[in-house]
């Protein structure tokens, strides 16, 4: 066997050794400590930052828009228009996170003095952190925040230029982010907000939108209340209505309460729109898990024990069957990260070693190994026994 | 400074900074030995980018292309063997095929693994060149079989160049080098080019040894998928050494290596809990570890720094990830995966053109469906779009500049296959994923962004790296374990990788025992 000459043919693996020790010898003993890749994925991603709440703002008359600005005065990380951010709120002995979709535009957090504003609107149910917001925070408060989160957003390689936005109640956030983007020609689509609200003072931000309102942005009002004067649109977003305002190839996006969201899928139905082009936001927690089909009724009023481990440390808590583990543990004082709270993100990712537990079935975004492994996404996860799981450590 | 808050023993044999396919399987054979062993990952999932991500409901692969050395059943190479032995069993699928390779000029041919079967297929695409195209496999597979033997026990030079000659005798050149002695014709060769981009650098300066062991590999024994996507290696992994008594803790990032009079013994993690270990084994870069980790950074010896300048970060990932909502027929796939060499097959050409920022002409697509029809519901479609760039240009995007341009590379890649298939993708995307360098870098800290670790090149030759191995062991009871070390890029070799750090602990330890 014989390739250049044998005394060079065997001579080959002392040569390769000699040109890497020479490459070595050679190189440069000034230590790089710069990584700019891993810089940009910091400057779209810089894991939570503080924020400093800077104003307060009535957006109507059960709701308040938060403004933030960076507390170190450096700006504000990029994110798409529909995401959400998520503030940290220390309450008690308890650290607790809230998902909020942002409202500001993206282009007014990058702007010199950018800022970053949320809305917030009194709870019927489950308002502890909404009622804190409303009524107890003030400007110069501080809450870490993980800034740019989720899947509700315009994306243009697979969505419609004619973008038919689906909103109830302060589900609207998310679209006053996107419409404040397209109003200022960061987004190059044609946008229609369709906003059902019951009556015209229950709209939240319609000064912001009527502001917005302009050649790419329309926003119609869907009254479904019984307002005799009012002269748009009445009634709820029905595939009528839906059609009216849809172009040939549109994409549909869709926040709001949970009720909405069930209406709205048959509306789409009716109207045979593809799957591709109907883009939902995460669905929120559950408002009453033992409603769901395969809760078992014999656990509804039950509270049982959890041991959690986090490393070696042990501590035992109790839970709720009609509580999420996120909450019970909240509730001890024991910090686990959320993001979405609806299944999604899984943030909340946690190991049950023992004990059964039930799943909402809206909210389970677990691959599919995790599934065959006892990983839960503990946001969406109820007890239906005592039970031993495993979360990270913060 | 906190030492630990019940959270973790008073001390370990080994922390392992990491956990995925190296970082794990050194916890894997470690555990196996009876040491005690702390596992910590920065991401809240194991796996590293062998992993998978959800959207709409949709679970979508996020990287992996097909791994090798895995073998089927009854005949397993040496990772598939080892995860065999730990315990680990993976729901291991086989691919089809080796690839299709589209080549400029309208060649379109799929070859399939077998070396008789991928020479017979070579020959009828190229009349005549059986023999040769033979001969170049069957010396493949001659060094394939001495780099696993030798790799497990070394010997002198004479007795190697008596028993393993064609691994010698290969040794000090190149791909391209080799390849040129068989007088193949141009169309042959670019037939035999196409897995170029599993190693990444150019033919002619990538070892011959490595493509020998790529191909041998590949087409001799074929390549699997897991069943529930990369994810599934990383938790199943990650659950075995649980069950062998390893601690795993997630979203623990850690910043520094405690060090000293030259020889490690802990770390610290960002939420500040120091945790002492007589061995860390390091997942992240050297040029992360020898320019920020290691504290304090006087413990840095000048060499270190040298050595990892002297290398060169190979390269990163750009991906396009699609769910669409046709079947594979309806879109016309017909293949697992498609090297499609749009200009040119020329390696050295195509490695300069990954030097920039695109237009990418070489990419691989893979249709998950065509080995896992499970992978997505009935009437969908599972499609990737890849390409690898070399870190260089992608270092100078700016931060406000990246989105445009993913988006704009990402449109390249759909129109092109989109022309390819005669089938407007745009036109069923349920989702997109865009995986850039950042993605990378972002998820797993990799400096650059690098999926590969250092490039195999001439002056980086693997022989080399085996010959000076313990001359790069600069600070004492620290290994790495990653696609940085030896066997360097690709999932499987991340396994052997992660099995020699664990070995050179193991040696140590049994050393300093006998002292």
């Amino acid at each position: 066997m014989k390739f250049k000459g044998f005394l060079k043919d065997v001579g080959g693996a002392s040569r390769v050794t000699k040109a890497r020790l020479a490459a070595f010898e050679n190189a440069s003993d000034k230590p790089v400590k710069v990584d700019p890749i891993a810089e940009v994925a910091k400057q779209w991603h810089p894991g939570k930052v503080e924020l400093k709440l800077v104003d307060i703002i009535d957006s109507c008359k059960t709701a308040k828009s938060f403004r933030f600005v960076r507390s170190d005065g450096e700006k504000l990380p990029f994110f798409y228009a529909g995401q959400y951010v998520v503030l940290d709120f220390e309450i008690g002995k308890s650290t607790v996170s809230r998902p909020y979709s942002i409202s500001s535009a993206p282009y007014q957090a990058r702007e010199k003095n950018g800022y970053l504003e949320i809305t917030v609107r009194r709870a019927k149910a489950d308002g502890f952190i909404s009622d804190y917001m409303l009524d107890k925070a003030k400007v110069g408060d501080t809450f870490m925040a993980l800034i740019g989160n989720g899947q509700f957003y315009y994306e243009c390689l697979r969505d419609a230029k004619h973008v038919v936005a689906l909103a109830g109640g302060v589900g609207i956030t998310p679209f006053v982010s996107m419409a404040r983007e397209v109003a200022a020609g960061k987004l190059p689509i044609d946008l229609t907000i369709l906003y059902g609200s019951v009556a015209e003072d229950d709209i939240v931000l319609k000064e912001e939108l009527d502001k917005v309102e302009g050649k790419n942005v329309h926003v119609v009002h869907v009254l479904s209340g019984d307002n005799p004067d009012w002269k748009g649109e009445k009634g709820f977003l029905s595939a009528d209505v839906i059609k009216k305002y849809s172009a040939k190839d549109t994409t549909y996006f869709i926040c709001g309460p949970q009720v909405m969201y069930g209406f709205v899928r048959e509306e789409l139905k009716k109207l045979k729109v593809p799957e591709r082009r109907v883009r939902f936001e995460v669905f929120g927690q559950a408002r009453d898990i033992s409603r769901y089909e395969g809760f078992p009724a014999s656990a509804k009023d039950k509270t049982f024990k959890i041991k959690v481990l986090r490393g070696l440390k042990e501590d035992v808590i109790p839970a709720k069957a009609t509580e999420s583990l996120v909450t019970a543990l909240e509730r001890a004082g024991i910090r686990i990260e959320t993001g979405c709270r609806s299944g999604e993100c899984g943030f909340c990712r946690t190991k049950v070693l023992e004990g059964n537990v039930f799943v909402c079935p809206e909210n389970d975004g677990r691959r599919g190994a995790d599934k065959d492994f006892n990983y839960f996404h503990a946001c969406s996860t109820y007890p239906l026994s005592d039970a031993t799981i495993k979360i990270p450590i913060l | 400074m906190k030492q630990s808050s019940g959270f973790y023993k008073d001390k370990y044999d080994v922390i392992v900074i990491g956990g995925a396919l190296a970082g794990l399987s050194s916890a894997l054979m470690l555990a196996d030995k009876g040491k005690d062993v702390l596992v910590l990952e920065r991401h809240n999932l194991p796996g590293g980018v062998a992993t998978s991500f959800v959207r709409g409901g949709l679970e979508m692969e996020a990287t992996l292309h097909e791994m090798m050395s895995i073998g089927k059943k009854e005949n397993r190479l040496k990772v598939g063997k080892f995860l065999d032995d730990m315990g680990v069993n993976i729901d291991w699928l086989e691919v089809p095929e080796a690839y299709h390779a589209s080549l400029p000029g309208g060649v379109e041919v799929t070859l399939h693994p077998g070396f008789e079967t991928f020479a017979k297929e070579i020959d009828q695409a190229v009349p005549g060149t059986y023999d040769k195209v033979l001969s170049v496999l069957n010396l493949c597979h001659t060094v394939f079989d001495s780099v696993n033997e030798l790799s497990i026990h070394p010997m002198s030079k004479v007795k190697m160049l008596l028993k393993h000659e064609a691994f010698v005798k290969t040794a000090g050149y190149s791909t391209k080098e080799v390849l040129d002695t068989f007088d193949l014709p141009q169309k042959a060769l670019d037939l035999l080019a196409p897995y170029w981009i599993y190693v990444g650098s150019g033919f002619s300066e990538l070892p011959f040894t490595i493509y020998a062991v790529l191909m041998a590999d590949y087409v001799g024994y074929g390549s699997f998928v897991a069943k529930k996507f990369s994810h599934e290696m990383g938790v199943k992994m990650a659950e075995r050494a649980t069950e062998m008594g390893v601690q795993i803790e997630y979203r623990q990032n850690v910043e520094k290596i405690l060090v000293k009079d030259g020889k490690a013994y802990g770390v610290r993690t960002q939420r500040g809990d120091e945790i002492y270990a007589d061995y860390v084994i390091s997942a992240a870069y050297p040029n992360k570890v020898y320019t920020q980790m290691v504290e304090p950074i006087s413990e840095v010896p000048q060499r270190a720094i040298k050595v990892v300048n002297g290398r060169r970060v190979s390269l990163t990932a750009f991906s396009v990830v699609l769910t669409l909502d046709k079947s594979p027929e309806e879109l016309n796939i017909k293949d697992y995966s498609v090297f499609r060499a749009i200009k040119t097959m020329d390696t050295d050409e195509l490695f300069k053109e990954l030097g920039g920022l695109g237009p990418y002409t070489y990419v691989t697509a893979i249709c998950l469906n065509l080995a896992n029809p499970d992978c997505t519901p009935k009437g969908q479609t599972s499609l990737s779009i890849t390409t690898l760039p070399r870190p260089e240009a992608w270092m100078k995007v700016k931060a406000e500049d990246y989105d445009e341009l993913k988006h704009r590379l990402a449109k390249q890649f759909i129109d092109d296959m989109s022309e390819y298939l005669g089938v407007n993708l745009l036109d069923h995307i349920l989702e997109i994923v865009i995986e850039t360098p950042m993605t990378v870098a972002r998820y797993t800290g990799a400096w650059n962004g690098s999926i590969y670790g250092y490039a195999h090149t001439m002056e980086d030759h693997i022989v080399a790296r085996l010959q000076t191995a313990h001359e790069e062991s600069l600070i004492k009871h620290l290994e790495f374990a990653g696609a940085h070390q030896i066997s360097g890029d690709g999932m499987a070799p991340q396994i052997t990788n992660g099995r020699k750090a664990a070995k050179n602990v193991l040696d140590s330890m049994a050393e300093e025992a006998q002292k």
